[in-house]
């Protein structure tokens, strides 16, 4: 092929996907750091530069506060969860027998279906008059702890934690068992020859074989956490009284019910960069793995 | 012995959280209403069938489910082969800047969608895009790029150069020579991309929310997500546990029918990231 017709034919090749994602995706994340530096309300193209106004208000904001705080919250509670539980399943789930590859199967459910279906789900479970979660409490004489959950500022967020899990936890699950089948069978032999068992095991062994991976998944989970919407826009739209709002909810009302496109704009700069900010702080902190390479 | 009845245990307990829930919502959609309320745990007296005509015909359910369908579909027909063609360059013929192009690509799977979303509303309704099922069928291509050349571009590494070779040598020109030796022999590769994508698009809710506002144009979890919401179908809870029903048993299917290599698939595209 002459280098003209080998030119043509990459040309040919990558534009289609190349163009469309330009389009789609390239501009508007470039025109994301504009906006943000405009007053811009309404539908009209009625802009105002404002330089960083919108990032100073948003400093000042108490409710932006309240909804970092509460991505924050979702994250330290739901990861220490996932991962004390994914870490405690995944050698046994890793194992090649065929029960073991049911429950590998069967513990995907959640992440396969719709956060939609998800939420609706978990609402009807927690639901006060005809929800399970209510109905076995009642069952088991715990009436006083029947209550409204997802109406109560003080259990709303947990709630909203629980589907979270619910719906996360198989991928981790799946994700320690598939790094543990890598490592070399006689080294887990061998420890487990040498005694080591249970949470030794875990301290000596699975932990720091399983660092590279573990760092990864936290950082997923601070994405995952720090961006979480579906759940908490449909579950409680951030109510009782802003109790579960997070900042892509306040984003969300910002910019589709207030029409304050500028301000929504610059929110979603800064949710960005604070979700780079958090995993570049959590793959510096796990950078050194405790059991290689002392001093 | 009762460290391993206790893991055991646990690994049982967690598939029953799991099922259980699934089998609850199952079995409520064939209640009555008054069943619902005075029984959560009771199995129905005589199944509801009609819980799931109601959803259907009634809720709307239908219309939804056939714009999921036919956008799900579209963006599959245009996402597979330009992912496919762009994956194959960058598998196949380095060029200046294929690292950085490349680099472009994968920097979508880092951007979080909200960062775009109020630029994107506007671009779509400057192109008259907003609401209309093409509109939006073009954006989920956009943001399943991404994904889709990364992994078909690892695909198409693995393929034997000497196919290329032979096809090139009976005189096949190197685009025929995609079309007729390589695309089919990616094939396993492009079925589970493909699989992968149905999945995440048939479930897909926030960028749906922002661009679809008319009812008949909605899909499926958008439908789904506005019949909770809306005062006349609180009352038919019957036919709301049917329509999540409607929602989740395709996707189920097929992930049932493909869970091995949407494992592998899943894992991999982890740990790679």
């Amino acid at each position: 092929m002459t280098p003209r017709a080998r030119a043509g034919f990459i040309t040919l090749f990558l534009l289609p996907a190349s163009a469309l994602y330009a389009l789609f995706v390239v501009i508007p994340v470039v025109q994301a750091f504009a906006f943000s530096l405009y007053r811009w309300r309404g539908i009209s193209a009625n802009r105002t530069f404002i330089g960083l106004e919108n990032f100073q208000q948003l400093f000042n904001d108490p409710l932006v506060w309240r909804a970092l705080s509460h991505n924050l919250l979702l994250f330290v509670g739901t990861s220490v969860v996932i991962l004390t539980v994914s870490l405690a399943l995944a050698h046994a789930v890793g194992a090649e027998s065929a029960l073991a590859r049911f429950l590998r199967s069967v513990y995907l459910f959640p992440q396969v279906i719709s956060l939609v279906v998800v939420a609706i789900l978990w609402m009807f479970i927690l639901n006060p008059s005809f929800g399970i979660l209510n109905a076995t409490l009642k069952a088991v004489g715990l009436k006083e702890w029947a209550i409204t959950w997802l109406g109560n500022p003080y259990t709303a967020l947990a709630s909203i934690g629980v589907a979270h899990v619910w719906h996360a936890l198989g991928f981790y699950i799946m994700l320690f068992a598939a790094a543990l089948r890598t490592i070399p069978t006689d080294v887990m032999e061998a420890a487990t020859l040498d005694g080591a068992t249970g949470l030794v095991r875990l301290r000596y062994v699975t932990l720091p074989l399983l660092w590279a991976v573990l760092r990864i998944a936290l950082v997923y989970m601070a994405i995952g956490t720090m961006n979480i919407f579906s759940l908490v826009f449909l579950m409680t739209q951030g109510g009782p009284d802003r109790a579960t709002e997070v900042m892509l909810t306040y984003l969300y009302e910002q910019a589709f019910k207030h029409s304050e496109f500028g301000y929504a704009t610059a929110l979603a700069v800064v949710n960005f960069v604070l979700v780079m900010a958090l995993s570049g702080a959590i793959l510096t902190l796990f950078r050194h793995n405790p059991q290689e390479g002392r001093g | 012995m009762i460290r391993r009845a206790v893991v055991n245990l646990c690994l049982f307990l967690f598939a029953l959280s799991v099922i259980v829930p699934l089998l609850w919502v199952l079995m409520t959609a064939f209640k009555t209403g008054h069943e619902i309320f005075t029984s959560p745990w009771g199995l129905p007296h005589t199944p509801q069938w009609e819980n799931f005509v109601r959803a259907w015909e009634e809720a709307g359910i239908a219309r939804y489910f056939l714009n999921s369908l036919i956008v799900t579909l579209a963006t599959l027909a245009i996402l597979l082969p330009i992912g496919a063609m762009a994956a194959y360059v960058f598998a196949r013929y380095p060029f200046r800047g294929a690292k950085w192009l490349f680099g472009a690509f994968l920097g979508g799977m880092m951007f979080p969608l909200f960062l775009t979303i109020v630029p994107l509303f506007f671009l779509l309704a400057r192109l008259g895009m907003l609401d209309t099922l093409h509109g939006l069928t073009l954006v989920y291509v956009a943001y399943s790029l991404p994904f889709t050349v990364f992994v078909l571009t690892g695909f198409f590494q693995t393929l034997p150069q000497e196919m290329l070779e032979a096809a090139l040598i009976d005189g096949c020109g190197h685009a025929r020579a995609f079309w007729k030796v390589m695309l089919p022999l990616a094939k396993p590769g492009i079925i589970v991309v493909g699989v992968f994508n149905a999945i995440g698009l048939w479930n897909e809710y926030p960028l749906a929310l922002v661009i679809m506002t008319s009812d008949e144009r909605r899909t499926l979890p958008l439908g789904i997500a506005n019949l909770l919401m809306v005062e006349q179908y609180q009352s038919d809870w019957g036919a709301l546990f049917a329509g999540l029903v409607i929602v989740m048993l395709p996707v189920l299917l097929v992930y049932w029918l493909f869970r091995d290599r949407i494992h592998e698939t899943m894992i991999a595209g982890a740990l790679k990231g």
